[in-house]
């Protein structure tokens, strides 16, 4: 009984919760029909956690955690430095194998020349195949030689200083620091090598400083978000600056390529420093979340936006900016993230020209975005803010078209952070009772018609006319009939339930009755009589007697 | 995305109804145009390469919302601006008294930015005197004592539109070209610090 019971009372929805009374039905009735009903009840009541299920799943004795997979502390991070180790170990290999199909290249073109450098080079078909972590270390710092030379090589027609990275590379990463592999990361890692291979030396180079640069930021979590800021932001200037030198000035190159380095740097360093704790980001995060929420009466008049959403076109447009603007969460390149914002900006460019019939200024513009921005409530909208300021490319931040619309984004969230009733042309009164909930503004308006239209007695000829109140209506009829499917659910759920309760006690009552009708009688003991008696017994069949045949 | 490449942020400023898109949609369609332009749906943002010399400059032209609404948010807009158009209307003298609260806002924030006065819908006054409320030598003489550049313009007739724009993009080519060769002075030797000078390196 208190199994029924319980299944009902967890489970939310009705068609699963039927489902999951089939499901135990039919368990119980195959395990248990012969054998002891009650004990399997009692055993199946409450929530009841083994003890052996608490502790690490390595058996060393502590307790796990479920954060760590079920591992204690310990095992977690032997665990989680394998791992690591791996990944490290499988990008080395990458870059060797980068390495050596440049070297091949190189040499078939340029001959022989290259064999100054052999010593160099030397190392690697050793490596080749990357054996156990022993040896790990010792190509790290075969390889760190290596690149100081190469570096000089190629960066330095005239004596120029290598990059202060240089002398923090050999630093190892922390423990706790972990670098999640998936497969979005090993996608980008390997459109990085195949784009760097186009460029044939300096690629290898680049690629050996953002490695670097990476290991070298996993060993500074525990910098606050602006010094994070601050060594990226310096890594894309040395880039940027030693990229100018190579390519002679030529900027669209350098951009090209300072956009590669962003998405390989930044996918990597994403979890680390999206939103990263040290910063009170997560907190803004939700106070503007609530804030949107708060103002969810706003309406489009308030704002004077001037789109229609009654034209399609317009409606469609407006659907699509607010995905756009949803969608920035889920990228993790400032660059893609801009450019959510920027196919965002443009369905709203769409829509005011449609409305409109002219080119949309800023001043309809800001409003438009403000408008969307309070629909989509993006998540995390200030981590994506900050995020987008601190790690993307200034140049493309400062000046170019994406920069134009992150800065009105920036202000439609400073606008709806700082919005009073004066700037909704409200009086406070009113504003103060919008926000407490006590009325709502479609009520009052001139298109607030549609709320009365239930009670009016014109109710179906006022609906008619309206696409929109068609729309509604069909839409309370699909309403109400899922809300009568949906009770018949329960109803069969809760027939189903009387049953499973009185199933056991039918059963009882047969096995009772059973019981009743043939009481169990023991039999006297005559089965050594037998043995007795019957010695000589004439009813068995004589004993068998060995028969020998003539052979 | 194949957006184009941009040289300098220009900001436009000024009162709302002042004629600050028009402004932008008269220089975007001028015939001053080098290359293809990216086909605007909004005049909101614009980019457009201008030849000057023998270098091409491309202003990234952005648009502000000018009422007072949104006037807490300006500060973010001009933030990093080479150059800032300030414009008022011609025949209003509140929107001059905004142009004087926009420049004063920048002047405390982005001393790096050269300011444009720049006084519009010229074509009204042309037509009948009477209506101008903004006296041209008192404009000049403001424009004087701030160190700005001082224009009167219309967006309907396009007079001094491309001249302005010229301007803004031969002073910004010029301040380049010294910024450039200052650099170069500086840098025998330590090139590594030179990100040091530039002015935007930490956003």
């Amino acid at each position: 009984m208190t199994l029924a019971a319980g299944a009902l009372t967890t489970q939310t929805n009705p068609l699963n919760r039927v489902l999951d009374l089939h499901r135990r039905y039919y368990y119980y009735k195959r395990t248990h029909l012969t054998s002891s009903i009650m004990s399997q009840r009692t055993e199946r009541r409450g929530i009841h956690v083994d003890q052996s299920d608490l502790l690490c799943k390595k058996g060393c004795g502590y307790y796990g955690n479920a954060a760590w997979q079920g591992l204690c502390s310990k095992c977690w991070r032997e665990e989680y430095q394998r791992v690591r180790q791996k990944q490290i170990q499988d990008d080395w290999a990458l870059a060797e194998k980068l390495q050596r199909e440049e070297d091949a290249a190189y040499a078939s073109s340029h001959g022989a020349q290259t064999q100054p450098h052999g010593q160099s080079s030397a190392p690697h078909p050793g490596h080749a195949s990357l054996g156990p972590f022993s040896k790990f270390e010792e190509k790290k710092t075969n390889e760190k030689t290596r690149k100081v030379t190469t570096v000089k090589k190629f960066f330095s027609p005239s004596s120029r200083t290598p990059p202060k990275k240089e002398t923090q590379e050999g630093k190892t990463p922390s423990p706790s620091i972990s670098r999640h592999s998936s497969f979005e990361t090993d996608q980008v890692s390997r459109d990085f090598v195949d784009f760097l291979k186009n460029l044939q030396r300096p690629g290898r180079e680049i690629h050996k400083q953002c490695r670097a640069f990476i290991v070298n930021m996993s060993s500074k979590k525990d910098l606050s978000a602006e010094e994070l800021s601050e060594c990226v932001q310096d890594f894309y200037q040395n880039m940027a600056d030693r990229l100018m030198s190579h390519f002679k000035g030529s900027s669209e190159s350098v951009e090209q390529v300072m956009d590669q380095v962003e998405k390989y740097i930044m996918t990597r360093l994403y979890k680390g420093v999206f939103c990263p704790e040290t910063s009170d980001d997560e907190r803004k995060d939700l106070a503007t979340q609530n804030r949107i929420r708060a103002l969810h009466w706003v309406t489009i008049q308030m704002l004077c936006v001037s789109m229609d959403e009654e034209i399609p076109e317009v409606s469609e447009n407006v659907v699509k900016a607010i995905t756009d603007v949803i969608e920035m969460d889920s990228k993790r390149v400032p660059r893609d993230k801009l450019a959510c914002i920027t196919r965002c900006s443009k369905h709203i460019f769409s829509a005011i020209r449609i409305t409109k019939n002219e080119p949309a200024s800023a001043d309809d513009f800001l409003p438009a975005l403000i408008y969307i921005v309070l629909k989509a409530n993006p998540p995390r909208l200030q981590s994506n803010i900050q995020y987008i300021t601190r790690f993307c490319n200034p140049s493309r931040l400062m000046t170019g078209e994406d920069g134009y619309y992150f800065t009105n984004l920036c202000c439609a969230t400073a606008f709806i952070e700082k919005l009073d009733a004066q700037s909704l042309n409200l009086s406070p009164e009113e504003f103060e009772r919008y926000m407490s909930g006590q009325a709502s503004p479609r009520l009052h308006s001139s298109e607030g018609d549609w709320a009365l239209a239930g009670s009016a007695p014109d109710a179906t000829a006022v609906a008619t006319t309206n696409p929109v109140l068609v729309q509604l209506n069909q839409n309370l009829e699909l309403l109400s009939g899922l809300i009568s499917k949906q009770e018949r659910v329960t109803e069969a759920a809760q027939s189903l339930q009387a049953d499973l309760l009185s199933w056991p006690q039918s059963v009882e009552r047969e096995v009772h009755g059973v019981l009743e009708k043939y009481p169990l009688e023991v039999a006297p003991r005559t089965v050594s009589a037998i043995d007795a008696n019957n010695v000589d017994n004439d009813n068995l069949p004589p004993p068998l007697t060995p028969q020998v045949f003539a052979g | 995305m194949s957006a184009i490449r941009v040289d300098a942020k220009v900001v436009m400023l000024g009162k709302e109804s002042v004629g600050k898109t028009s402004l932008v949609e008269r220089y975007v369609h001028n015939r001053f145009l080098v290359g293809p332009y990216q086909n605007t749906i909004g005049a909101a943002f614009v980019a457009k390469p201008i030849q000057i010399g023998e270098k091409v400059v491309t202003l990234g032209v952005w648009d502000t919302a000018g009422s007072e609404r949104y006037e807490a948010m300006s500060r973010i807009y001009y933030r990093g601006a080479r150059a800032a158009i300030v414009c008022y209307d011609l025949t209003d003298s509140s929107s001059f008294q905004r142009a004087r609260f926009w420049v004063k806002e920048l002047q405390n924030c982005e001393e790096h930015c050269k300011i444009y006065l720049c006084g519009t819908k010229g074509d009204l006054i042309e037509g009948d005197r009477s209506v101008r409320q903004i006296d041209y030598h008192d404009a000049q003489d403001f424009a004087e004592e701030i160190g700005a550049q001082h224009f009167e313009t219309s967006s309907k007739t396009g007079k001094n539109v491309d001249e302005l724009f010229y301007k803004v993009a031969e002073d910004y080519n010029n301040s380049a070209f010294q910024y450039m060769t200052e650099e170069t002075g500086v840098d025998l030797g330590q090139k590594k610090d030179s990100y040091f000078y530039s002015c935007c390196h930490n956003n």
